[in-house]
């Protein structure tokens, strides 16, 4: 019911504007609810095989113009971010309601998170190889123009029809801070939060982002949660029990970091003492075999708790671990949501090579059998 | 069928010759009377019941027969008959053929070539199968395994205009070179060699580099000197690096936009890279400099 300028309460320009690109969409089905915002299916109107995904932000009373300052946030960076796997921003515009929607790139591959929680899909090694590189590329691109994402998790790597990885949802990203400027530590979810913001230090970096690829690629090497706690206090426990408490020697300047607690001074806290010192490169080919020697060494890089040694998204991508063996797995081979019942045929298919044992050596049945040995 | 015959002479003449020996573990029946030889049907290479125990009992394991390369697992393996023992060579010769025989439909011009092509293979087999003209048919199988190759390591033929005629040239001596081998085959395309798969580029073909100036490793400003001491920054990870390449690319960013400039700044070498930047960077961020003791709390 777009309703024409009328002589008295005429659109502006920006309305007019505004309806013509709501104009261009049509609404299909539902895909998924989240925290602030609920996300349908769309179409061009002139175009209808061309899909996307429109997030329509729920209007929050609490904020300022009702929009909350993720919204604007993601609406900034995903504009101003475009590579392969990051996941587009095609268009944004206003509902009669008032409510800010978005037009994504649609993704209706899922995530990694529900790829490793999907128990009919098997992956190998090299497919983890695959989905990690395209989710360094992505953050890599995002440091290179000074955004940090800050709430990087398998739920947030969204899985595009030919499988592409598309980092999403930057309701949470900002731009590096400068020198001297504070930021939350209360960023990035729980489970994938580095020590430094645990710790309380409001000066981290893009390494923060690193950290959280890394326990993402963990979570698919184990196809379960890697680092989960209900509280912060237990999310450092969690980490400095796997990993070591670290100390100024591993960590230079750790101590001074307001949340910081000594090896020495944890005697009373429950499970925290375990274990003090860093672990030794056979505990990480131990803890990550599926990936091989440079796949453990790789993900140490990524899961080192010192900030300034731990692997920044540059020195990530230059690693040898992706151009060694395995090959990544290509984009069109990787295995996928739904793939369940594919992949068991083709076992099926590829069993073969009984030869028939009935003697009557039919040449041509034979010739079919041999010719794949 | 006329072969049929004379194929069952020969393959129990074979029999009586080694059938009796483990090609495994050497051990022989005429010493141990109870030895009983097992197939797998996966590959039909037989072993003695000892040597299948051994090596499959513990669970799947890769044939021993050099070679053969499958996965055989001990539920599967049963006795062997005395048809088993033909196909195992059969199985054998075959894929020795195969290996060197190898060319798909699509490398020949029609269906028929191929078709004809299948027939000549064929042949070749079942004189192996059948011990008639073995040393013809292998030397003959050997000189077709070196012109392969030869063809191969050639590699694909250039694209060049000089390549075009050089390709003619050698689709004439092509005839020359295939019935050498003892073979001519209809309708064959010149084998070329695939492509070889580029690296893999972790990069994805991406890469920023700096186009107007070059990173220091260090800025010889105060405040620079003193947030790169500071405990909190250090710790957390907080990178002066990643902070001057943001402020340069700011100050920077927009050159590139004045297409006329750009143009004029190619043959200007005031506009190299390394001239001038440690001031241009100072400049960049001097505004801020005098900000840096305000406290700058970010709500984000
Ligand atoms: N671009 C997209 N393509 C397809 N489905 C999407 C897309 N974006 C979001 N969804 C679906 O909508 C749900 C909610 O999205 P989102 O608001 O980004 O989640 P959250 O608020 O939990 O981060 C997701 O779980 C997903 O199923
Ligand atoms: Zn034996
Ligand atoms: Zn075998």
């Amino acid at each position: 019911m777009t309703s024409s300028a009328t002589a008295d309460g005429g659109q502006d320009l920006a309305e007019q504007m505004n309806d013509a690109v709501r104009e261009k969409f049509v609404m299909g089905g539902f895909l998924g609810e989240g925290t602030y915002a609920m996300v349908h299916k769309a179409h061009y109107r002139h175009d209808p095989s061309q899909v996307f995904a429109v997030k329509k932000i729920k209007l929050n009373a609490e904020y300022h113009n009702g929009i909350a300052p993720d919204a604007i946030r993601e609406m900034q960076f995903l504009s101003e971010l475009t590579h392969p796997n990051i996941l587009k921003l095609i268009d944004v515009f206003s509902s009669k309601d008032q409510n800010l929607s978005f037009v994504l790139e649609l993704a209706p591959r899922g995530d990694l998170e529900k790829l490793w929680k999907n128990k009919d899909i098997t992956y190998t090694a090299a497919d983890i190889k695959a989905w990690t590189n395209m989710l360094c590329q992505g953050i890599w691109f995002c440091h290179e123009n000074f955004v940090l994402h800050r709430d990087i998790k398998g739920s947030n790597a969204l899985i595009a029809a030919d499988g592409t990885i598309k980092l999403a949802d930057f309701g949470l990203a900002r731009r590096f801070a400068d020198p001297g400027t504070r930021m939350t530590t209360q960023m990035i979810t729980r489970m994938y939060r580095p020590l430094e913001l645990l710790y309380g230090c409001s000066h981290y970096g893009g390494t923060a982002d690193m950290w959280s690829i890394g326990v993402v690629m963990a979570e698919l090497v184990k196809r379960d949660w890697y680092l989960g706690s209900e509280t912060d206090i237990q999310q450092v426990s969690v980490i400095c029990e796997k990993f070591g408490t670290p100390t100024e020697e591993t960590w230079p300047g750790v101590s001074a970091l307001p949340y910081y607690v000594a090896p020495e001074k944890q005697n009373n806290m429950v499970g925290t003492t375990a274990n003090r010192i860093a672990r030794p490169r056979s505990w990480w080919r131990q803890e990550f075999m599926l990936l091989g020697d440079d796949g453990a060494e790789f993900i140490k890089g990524l899961l080192t708790l010192d900030p300034q040694k731990r692997f920044n998204s540059r020195r990530a991508l230059e690693d040898k671990y992706w151009t060694n063996m395995p090959r990544p797995t290509k984009k069109e081979n990787l295995p996928k949501e739904g793939g369940g019942e594919k992949a068991v045929g083709d076992d099926l298919k590829r069993k073969g090579g009984e030869t028939p044992t009935n003697g009557r050596a039919d040449k041509v049945a034979r010739k079919l059998d041999f010719g794949a040995m | 069928m006329s072969k049929q015959p004379a194929r069952a002479a020969a393959a129990s003449k074979r029999l009586a010759e080694d059938g009796d020996i483990c090609p495994v573990c050497k051990s022989s029946r005429y010493l141990n009377s109870t030895m009983q030889f097992k197939i797998n049907p996966a590959c039909y290479h037989r072993m003695c019941d000892t040597c299948v125990e051994r090596i499959f009992k513990r669970g799947n394991s890769t044939c021993p027969i050099a070679g053969c390369a499958k996965t055989l697992s001990w539920a599967k393996f049963r006795r062997a008959t005395f048809e088993d023992l033909k196909i195992e060579r059969e199985v054998d010769i075959r894929k020795t053929v195969m290996d060197v025989m190898n060319k798909k439909e699509e490398d020949f011009e029609t269906l028929r070539d191929y078709n004809d092509y299948l027939e000549q293979v064929e042949e070749i087999a079942w004189n192996l199968i059948l011990n008639i003209d073995v040393e013809a048919t292998t030397g003959k199988l050997e000189r077709w395994k070196q012109h392969q190759k030869a063809e191969l390591d050639a590699g694909p033929p250039l694209a060049s205009g000089k390549g075009a005629t050089q390709r003619k040239a050698s689709q004439s001596s092509k005839k020359k070179d295939e019935a050498e081998t003892g073979f001519t085959f209809h309708g064959l395309k010149k084998r070329v060699a695939p492509v070889k798969e580029a690296p893999y580029d972790p990069w994805g073909g991406w890469s920023i580099a700096p186009q107007y100036y070059v990173l220091q490793d260090n800025y010889d400003v105060d405040w620079y000197k003193r947030i790169k001491t500071d405990v909190h920054h250090v710790a957390g990870g907080h990178s002066l690096q990643d902070y001057c390449s943001q402020a340069l690319r700011d100050a920077f960013g927009g050159l590139g936009v004045f297409i006329e400039d750009e143009i004029l700044a190619r043959d200007t070498p005031s506009m190299d890279a390394d001239v001038g930047t440690e001031h241009a960077v100072a400049a960049a961020m001097s505004g801020k400099d005098a900000n840096m003791n305000v406290n700058m709390d970010d709500v984000f």
